[in-house]
C-alpha cells in the first residue's frame, strides 16, 4: 500500500509509492563526461587564475600573492552573476506587482586547485572549504542589504551543473528572505509556540530511538534520511546540539562535520555510484534589528540549521515542481538500510 | 540553471538594464528576471521529442486489453474496450495511489502519515499515436476539456477526496513514461502544497482588497497587452509578468470562477482553443520542447470561492532545476515574459 507522509516542518505531503518501487541498487547512476571545446581550458584550475574575475578570498600558502597559484580553496565572483553587489535595491511597484533591482552577492567557491577530484573532496579538504565558507558568510553578514546567504552545489548536468566538472559550490546572498526558508521558519515557530521545543531536536531524538533512517552519527552531527523524503536517497545532516546559525559553528566542530559529510557521501556512492546531486545549506537568516522584528525573538531556540543532499536520480516532473506534491518511489527506510549495510543487498 | 546567452539573444539591443527581482502577488515568491542577457531558442538545449513508434504502445487502437477497463470513453459505435474510440479514460496501471479502502490517518511521534488512498487515471486524448495536444483539431481538444470536467464531477462525490489534480507530462524530461498523447488525473485526500499556498495568498489579498487577485492580474495583463498571446470573449492566455520559467503561459477564464467543474457549454470551446493554440505556438517556436501543464482549481468543498480563480499553468521544460531553486523556493527566469509573448505571437497558426 502506498503511503502519504507529511513533512513535519513545512507540512508538505509526499506519496511514498512502494507500488512502482525499484530495489535501492537499481538507482545506480553516473555523472556524464565533461565536454570541453577544443583549446578550452578549465578556468578553476590552479595556474588559470587570470581566466576568472579577481578573487574575493582564498586560503593561500604563506607568501603567495592573490590571483596566482598556491591556494587550497578560492572564492571568486560569478562572471555572469544573478545578483550584483553594487547599487541600491530601488524597491518600486508596477501596477499590482512589486519589483526591486537584483542586488546581492553571487560567488563561486572553488573547492580544490586540482581538476581531477572525483565525487567529493577528502575530509581534510572539506574542512578547509567549510571554514572558508563560514568566513565568507560572516563577511556578507556585514552588508546590511543582504538578508540571507544560501550555500548550494550543483553536481552533474541533471542537477543543473555546468559542463566543467571542477568541484565548486556557490554562495548566493539575497536581499529578501527565501520562501523555502520562510516556510521552515514559520513551521518551526508554530511547533515551538505549542511545545516549547525545537522540532528538529525532536526529530533527531525520535530518529536516534527508531534507528531506521539514521545513516551515521559522529560526536556532534547526525546524518538521516528524512521521514517525508521527496527523492530517493535524500539525506540531511544536522548538528545534534541545537544551533540555528551554520556560520557560528566552532572550528573544532567543523572538522567533525566535514568528516561526517565525507563519510556520508562515501556510503551513498557505494550504492548509487557517482550520482548527480544538489546540496543546499539551510541556516537562519541574518538578524540585525531584533528589536523591530518580534517574530524573530525565538529564532535562536526554534530553528535548527541543516545540510541537505538531494540526489537527482529520477526525473522530477514539472508536475511535482508545480504542485509542490512529490511522489517518491523508494521509502527512505529501504534506502537507508541499503546505505547502512551495502554488502547485504 | 539557465544557459549562457548568445549575442542573438539580445533582441534589437533593446535591453541593457539590470536584472530584476519580481514578487508574485499570489504566494509572495520572488523571481529573478533576466533583463540584460536573454538566451535565444538555440541556447536552450532542447531534446527532441520525436516519437519512436506505436509497436508496443498500450494506448493505441486494438490494444485496449493492455490497459485497465475504460472509465469514460467517447465512442460512436462498437463494444466497450475495443477500438473506434476518439478519447478514452482508464485507471493508471501503476497507480501512485489506490482507490480501495478507508482513509486511515496515523501519527508516529513528530511524524504524521495516512495510507495512500486516491484515484489515478489516464486520459488518452487521441487514438493517433503521433499527435500531441498541440496538433489536435479544436473539436478534439474540446473533448479533452470535457473529459476533465466530467471525471472531476464524478470523483468529487467521493467523500475521501479533497483535491483533484489534472496535469500533463509531455516528453521524457518532463516525466512522461509513454509517448502516446495523454494527460493524468489524481484524486487526493490532501490539498497539494503549491495550491494551498495559492489559496492562502489569494485569501489574504481578498481580505485586504475584497477583489480576486487573479481577476486583478487579468485586468493588468489586458491593460498592458504586451504579454497576452490569446484572448476571446471568455478566455485569456498570457505569459505572466511574474513567470517562473522561460515561456511559461497561464490560461484563465475571464469571468470569475473558482472551479473547473463550473465550466459551461460556451466556455469549454474557448478553453480548448486557448490551450491548443498556446501549446502549438510553444511547439512551433521552441521546436517541440518537453512541457508540463497543471490545472489549478479550488479544492472540493461544495462552495464557489470569491477569492480563488481556476487556471491552467503551462511550463515548458527548457532548463534544469538546480540547487538554488530547490534550496530557496526562488526562481530564475532568463526570458522576460513580454519577449516570450512576442516570440510566441510571431508564430503563424493555420485555422483548423
Amino acid at each position: 500500500m502506498p503511503e502519504l507522509r507529511r513533512d513535519p516542518v513545512i507540512g508538505r505531503w509526499v506519496i511514498i509509492s512502494t507500488e512502482r518501487s525499484k530495489r535501492p541498487d537499481q538507482f545506480l547512476s553516473g555523472v556524464e563526461k565533461e565536454e570541453f571545446a577544443r583549446g578550452e581550458k578549465c578556468p578553476f584550475c590552479e595556474g588559470n587564475e587570470s581566466m576568472t574575475p579577481p578573487e574575493i578570498a582564498a586560503l593561500r600558502n604563506p607568501g603567495s600573492k592573490p590571483n596566482t597559484p598556491g591556494w587550497d580553496v578560492r572564492v571568486i565572483p560569478y562572471k555572469f552573476p544573478l545578483l550584483i553587489p553594487e547599487g541600491d535595491l530601488n524597491r518600486h511597484g508596477h501596477g499590482m506587482y512589486d519589483i526591486m533591482d537584483a542586488i546581492g552577492a553571487h560567488e563561486i567557491v572553488v573547492e580544490t586547485p586540482d581538476h581531477q577530484c572525483e565525487g567529493v573532496p577528502p575530509a581534510g579538504q572539506l574542512a578547509k572549504i567549510f571554514n572558508v565558507v563560514i568566513d565568507r558568510i560572516a563577511d556578507l553578514e556585514k552588508d546590511a542589504r543582504i538578508k540571507y546567504v544560501l550555500l548550494i552545489k550543483n553536481y552533474g548536468r541533471a542537477a543543473g551543473g555546468g559542463h566543467i566538472k571542477h568541484q565548486r559550490m556557490q554562495l548566493v546572498g539575497t536581499p529578501v528572505n527565501l520562501k523555502r526558508v520562510k516556510e521552515e521558519l514559520v513551521g518551526t515557530k508554530q511547533y515551538y509556540d505549542y511545545k516549547d521545543r525545537c522540532i528538529f531536536c525532536d526529530i533527531i531524538k525520535q530518529e536516534q530511538a527508531a534507528q531506521v533512517r539514521v545513516i551515521l552519527e559522529s560526536k556532534y552531527f547526525i546524518a538521516i534520511m528524512p521521514f517525508a523524503s521527496r527523492f530517493p536517497f535524500e539525506t540531511w545532516i544536522l548538528p545534534k546540539e541545537h544551533s540555528c546559525d551554520f556560520y557560528k559553528t566552532p572550528k573544532d566542530r567543523v572538522c567533525d562535520f566535514a568528516d561526517l559529510v565525507s563519510q556520508t557521501f562515501a556510503r551513498l556512492r557505494k550504492v548509487i555510484g557517482d550520482f548527480p546531486h544538489n546540496v543546499v545549506l539551510h541556516s537562519a537568516p541574518f538578524r540585525r534589528d531584533l528589536g523591530k522584528r518580534r517574530y524573530w525573538e525565538t529564532i535562536d531556540k526554534d530553528y535548527h540549521w541543516h545540510f541537505e543532499i538531494l540526489p537527482i536520480l529520477t526525473r522530477v516532473a514539472g508536475f511535482e515542481w508545480g504542485s509542490g506534491f512529490y511522489i517518491n518511489p523508494l521509502p527512505p527506510e529501504d534506502a537507508c538500510k541499503s546505505v547502512r549495510e551495502p554488502n547485504q543487498e | 540553471m539557465n544557459p549562457a546567452p548568445s549575442k542573438e539573444g539580445l533582441r534589437g539591443g533593446r535591453r541593457c538594464e539590470m536584472n530584476e527581482l519580481r514578487r508574485e502577488p499570489i504566494t509572495g515568491r520572488w523571481i529573478i528576471t533576466y533583463l540584460d542577457r536573454i538566451p535565444a531558442v538555440k541556447d536552450f538545449k532542447i531534446e527532441s521529442n520525436e516519437k519512436k513508434g506505436q509497436a508496443t504502445c498500450p494506448f493505441c487502437w486494438g490494444k485496449e486489453d493492455q490497459t485497465p477497463p475504460e472509465i469514460l470513453v467517447h465512442r460512436k459505435y462498437g463494444a466497450p474496450n475495443t477500438a473506434n474510440w476518439t478519447l478514452r479514460v482508464v485507471s493508471n496501471k501503476f497507480p501512485a495511489l489506490r482507490i480501495e479502502g478507508d482513509l486511515n490517518k496515523d501519527g508516529m511521534g513528530v511524524f504524521d502519515k495516512m495510507n495512500g488512498i486516491g484515484a489515478h487515471e489516464v486520459i488518452i486524448e487521441t487514438p493517433d499515436h503521433f499527435k500531441d495536444t498541440a496538433d489536435l483539431a479544436y473539436q478534439e481538444a474540446e473533448e479533452v476539456v470535457w473529459a476533465y470536467v466530467s471525471r472531476s464531477l464524478d470523483l468529487r462525490r467521493d467523500k475521501r477526496f479533497k483535491y483533484i489534480l489534472i496535469f500533463k507530462n509531455y516528453g521524457k524530461i518532463a516525466g512522461a513514461s509513454l509517448e502516446h498523447c495523454h494527460s493524468q488525473l489524481i484524486a487526493l485526500p490532501i490539498v497539494p502544497k503549491r495550491v494551498q499556498e495559492e489559496l492562502d495568498g489569494a485569501k489574504q489579498y481578498y481580505d485586504y482588497k475584497e477583489r480576486c487577485v487573479f481577476c486583478d492580474m487579468i485586468r493588468e495583463e489586458q491593460d498592458e497587452k504586451e504579454r497576452v498571446i490569446y484572448e476571446d470573449g471568455k478566455v485569456i492566455a498570457y505569459c505572466p509578468y511574474v513567470s517562473r520559467f522561460p515561456y511559461e503561459v497561464w490560461i484563465m477564464p475571464k469571468k470569475h470562477a473558482s472551479d473547473l467543474t463550473g465550466l459551461d457549454r460556451d466556455t469549454v470551446p474557448c478553453v480548448a482553443k486557448a490551450l491548443r493554440d498556446s501549446l502549438l505556438r510553444i511547439k512551433k517556436y521552441l521546436g517541440d520542447p518537453p512541457y508540463n501543464f497543471i490545472v489549478h482549481t479550488s479544492p472540493i468543498n461544495g462552495r464557489e470561492r470569491e477569492d480563488y480563480h481556476w487556471h491552467i499553468e503551462i511550463m515548458p521544460k527548457l532548463v534544469n532545476v538546480a540547487g538554488f531553486e530547490w534550496g530557496s523556493g526562488f526562481y530564475i527566469n532568463s526570458v522576460p515574459p513580454d519577449i516570450a509573448a512576442q516570440n510566441l505571437l510571431s508564430v503563424k497558426l493555420e485555422e483548423k
